[in-house]
């Protein structure tokens, strides 16, 4: 009997607390669990591993080995904005991804252009993209991402060698659109193999100056077929000492700039291959904590110096992708190579498997 | 104590573990991904809604576990394990914007699981020593048995093939399945960790009980969450029935192979590579078109 009871009771009383835990969830359906206040999960900006599904609606050759690709989301639809030297993931349907810059119009919000040279002997990248990229292949585009971008400056150099030149004619427009004085030395094999030329020349408004010879109107296009390699030192030297630098090109070419800029004046490179993590000079790096400070050769990437020193550092994909050896940077400019960070992770941390350094010496938090 | 029972290995070739870089396309994904179930899509979206803290809180641990590790091999393992998951919480993330295009804004549930990977499970302020070491080794203890269902339920997504026969999104079996591959490839990882710096019984017992708590209590709450926010009129309820039907016909995982799996991992001879096969995995993550460039 007394037994009874208990259980009577007992199922009473759970009764009665469920009610009254439904009727508070009722309530508020997620009671009872407090939130973090700033949400992290899905408010992120970063966006890493999202990408679109992109048709080559069109397809020019604007110069000799040169194609020119323009790419649209199948209905049409809006795709996500962009700034001059922003530049796009292509997957390529065997899977390699390659980075090409944007040199259409920013304000077109339909459709990407981007342009490739074939290089004899590369990777293989540009051969698929000139082979298999035909009107109405779809393909997947990560991006667009901005590591060049324009810096506000009273006034602007660009120097571009070859296909450098399409981060660059966005530049320039923006640039000429916005009324600042700008130059721009494009040098190339000869004239043929040059795309963009015509627009270019148009862009500079009084016609081109002819050659490195003169040097007083906006445009200088140097073929080196007809007129040798460009004079870095006399065409940087007839430029405002402020001007910010923009070059894009062959290797040989961009250390030329800096060579010929002189200590003190640092330009704005964009590299082909960017990821390239052994590609650039030899610099320092001092672990602040441990009270250390290391060379890091030109051929060796800063996560390899720092495995060796530092047992705990974590990395793993060593391509700049995954994120895992983000490392606090207390002092130095950072020569971010990656393609994962935010601007505003850029201004503090760097990823240690592909980032370098722009001068002499970082100071890691390690 | 020469007689206890050891946890048995199976042996397979060893793999180097390393993050792959993946892209998913999800612009053509709708909400219902599995034409006319939304209870089942929806009970598979709850990943979505755990793994983005999850995964970063995982890292965050291993990150400070590390320096104790004394196993050369153990660290390479468990330094690609953090690359892989980090890649994990990102890919799961950046679904949950789309989730919100669609017309279900899942922030009120992620804060939540913010708050309880970020904050309760978080780095306590505690006396470094003993205290500070119980801490960690308790969360190693728990991520342990976590992984263990990851593992699960990687090996079920591989298999589930009635998913591909009712038509569900290519693009979300692909992230489910990379996923899901990834953790069928690295399942020894949390567990021989756990072994290496710890390995207690109690602490198994007691952490996989507390996570399994955890994952059934998020797991209907997020479920239920999903179906009381659906914009899509007359989407129905989500229910304990619901999930034993959807386990029968092989949409979700079955109910008693659910419950089978719990004394596998509390046996004292449990390891991981006893379950899954690494071979199905690789074979799965050479032919996905999100680990390959997404095309």
């Amino acid at each position: 009997m007394r037994r009874a009871t208990t259980v009577a009771l007992a199922a009473g009383a759970a009764l009665l607390a469920r009610r009254a835990l439904r009727r508070r969830i009722g309530a508020s359906p997620l009671w009872p669990m407090p939130a973090l206040e700033e949400p992290v999960s899905g408010h992120g900006t970063r966006r890493s591993t999202v990408a679109l599904r992109l048709t080559v609606t069109e397809r020019a050759g604007p110069a000799e080995g040169v194609v020119r690709l323009r790419l649209a989301a199948p209905d049409r639809s809006e795709l996500p904005a962009w700034e001059p030297g922003a530049h796009l993931d292509l997957v390529l349907p065997s899977g390699l991804v390659r980075q090409y810059s944007l040199c259409g119009d920013p304000a077109d919000r339909t459709a990407y252009t981007v342009a490739t040279r074939l290089v004899e002997g590369g990777r293989g990248g540009s051969r698929e993209v000139h082979e298999q990229l035909r009107e109405g292949v779809e393909l997947s585009v990560r991006g667009p991402r901005n590591r060049f971008p324009l810096v506000p400056s009273a006034s602007y150099v660009f120097i571009a060698g070859g296909i450098g030149i399409t981060p660059i004619l966005p530049m320039i427009k923006a640039v000429e659109a916005s009324g600042t004085p700008w130059r721009l030395l494009y040098g190339g094999r000869s004239r043929a193999t040059m795309p963009f030329l015509d627009e270019i020349v148009g862009l500079g408004g009084t016609g081109e100056s002819g050659g490195t010879e003169r040097l007083g109107g906006k445009v200088t296009v140097v073929p080196e077929d007809e007129s040798g390699t460009p004079d870095l030192v006399a065409f940087l030297g007839a430029s405002p000492a402020d001007a910010a630098v923009y070059c894009c090109g062959p290797e040989p070419l961009m250390d030329a700039v800096g060579v010929a800029l002189g200590p003190g004046r640092t330009p704005y490179l964009e590299r082909f291959a960017p990821g390239a993590a052994t590609a650039g000079a030899g610099f320092e790096v001092e672990l602040r904590r441990s009270g250390r400070t290391l060379p890091v050769p030109a051929d060796r990437s800063l996560l390899s110096v720092l495995r060796t020193e530092v047992p705990g550092v974590t990395y793993s994909c060593e391509q700049g992708f995954c994120g895992t050896c983000q490392q606090r940077v207390l002092e130095g400019e950072i020569d971010h190579r990656d393609e994962l960070l935010t601007p505003a992770e850029r201004d503090g941390s760097m990823l240690i498997c592909v980032s370098r350094c722009l001068g002499k010496k970082l100071v890691l938090d390690l | 104590m020469s007689n206890t029972p050891q946890p048995a290995p199976v042996a397979e070739e060893r793999i180097e573990l390393k993050a792959r870089n993946v892209s998913f396309a999800w612009e053509n994904t709708p909400l219902h991904w599995i034409p006319g179930d939304p209870f089942t899509g929806h009970t598979i979206n709850v990943l979505h809604l755990l793994l983005p803290a999850g995964e970063r809180w995982f890292v965050h641990v291993y990150k400070q576990v590390l320096p104790l590790i004394t196993d050369d091999r153990l660290r390479e393992d468990v330094i690609g394990f953090i690359g892989q998951e980090a890649m994990h919480s990102a890919a799961h993330d950046d679904v949950l914007p789309h989730l919100k295009k669609l017309g279900l804004d899942p922030t009120p549930y992620t804060a939540q699981v913010d708050w309880l990977f970020e904050k309760l499970l978080g780095d306590r302020t505690l006396p470094p020593g003993r205290a500070r070491r119980w801490w960690l080794m308790e969360r190693v203890a728990t991520i342990a048995a976590i992984e263990h269902y990851t593992a699960f339920l990687g090996n079920w997504i591989l298999n589930a093939e009635t998913l591909d026969r009712r038509g569900a999104d290519p693009t979300m079996l692909d992230l489910l399945r990379w996923h899901g591959a990834e953790e069928v490839e690295h399942r020894s990882v949390a567990f021989e960790l756990f072994m290496h710096v710890d390995g207690g019984y109690r602490r198994r017992v007691r952490t996989w009980a507390t996570a399994f708590t955890a994952l059934a209590f998020l797991w209907q709450r997020g479920a239920r969450f999903f179906m009381d926010n659906d914009p899509t009129p007359a989407v129905g309820r989500a229910s304990l029935g619901a999930f034993y039907r959807a386990g029968q016909r092989g949409m979700l995982p079955s109910t008693p192979s659910m419950l089978k799996s719990i004394p596998r991992y509390l046996s004292r001879t449990y390891h991981p590579s006893q379950e899954g096969s690494t071979a199905q995995a690789v074979a799965y993550l050479a032919s996905s078109p999100g680990a390959n460039g997404g095309h």
